[in-house]
């Protein structure tokens, strides 16, 4: 999460046009206190259930948590890129991410 | 024993169809959800995904709070 805040404006144009939606297993109220401290500017969501997590084939029912699991979808709501799994080590998974947003914002 | 075999396997393919965790494809309909939100700011309203059509969404499935990536 600390590489999406750092690269938030280049990679998320400061959310401007491009909503991040970072989903968990966690309840609200964890999500909540990390967001405050760690100061990330966008939004965390609650899936305690993993029902979220199993529709988009990011849950690992073994651990019940999600996969590191990334999708780009676009604003007539296709999903126009993704990531199984996201290798967030990797600085080219934030390349290739960059350019998909850049082009799913282009068709706007 | 061959058919309590067989049964056995017929039975882990079945459980391994009912766990199985595809990824969605590029191209498809991102699937509808609503769900409680939080922010820097606090709780807020939940999100609802089709509210953000019109804008370029991006959902970052991850572990758990408080851990790297």
């Amino acid at each position: 999460m600390d590489a999406y805040r750092d690269q938030y404006a280049k990679l998320f144009n400061d959310g401007r046009d491009v909503t991040l939606l970072a989903i968990s297993t966690d309840d609200i109220g964890a999500l909540a206190s990390w967001a405050k401290d760690a100061k990330y500017p966008f939004t965390f969501l609650s899936d305690t259930g993993g029902h979220v997590g199993r529709q988009y084939g990011a849950f690992n029912p073994a651990y019940k948590l999600d996969n590191r699991t990334l999708y780009v979808i676009g604003p007539d709501g296709t999903i126009v890129h993704r990531a199984a799994p996201f290798r967030e080590v990797d600085p080219m998974a934030y390349t290739d991410l960059g350019a998909a947003i850049a082009k799913a914002r282009g068709g706007q | 024993m061959r058919i309590a075999a067989l049964t056995l396997a017929f039975g882990l393919a079945a459980c391994g169809a009912m766990t199985a965790q595809e990824p969605l494809e590029v191209g498809t309909k991102a699937p509808d959800f609503t769900l409680p939100a939080a922010t820097a700011e606090g709780i807020v309203k939940p999100v609802q995904l089709s509210e953000l059509r019109g804008r370029t969404v991006v959902l970052a499935f991850f572990y758990k709070a408080r851990t790297k990536g």
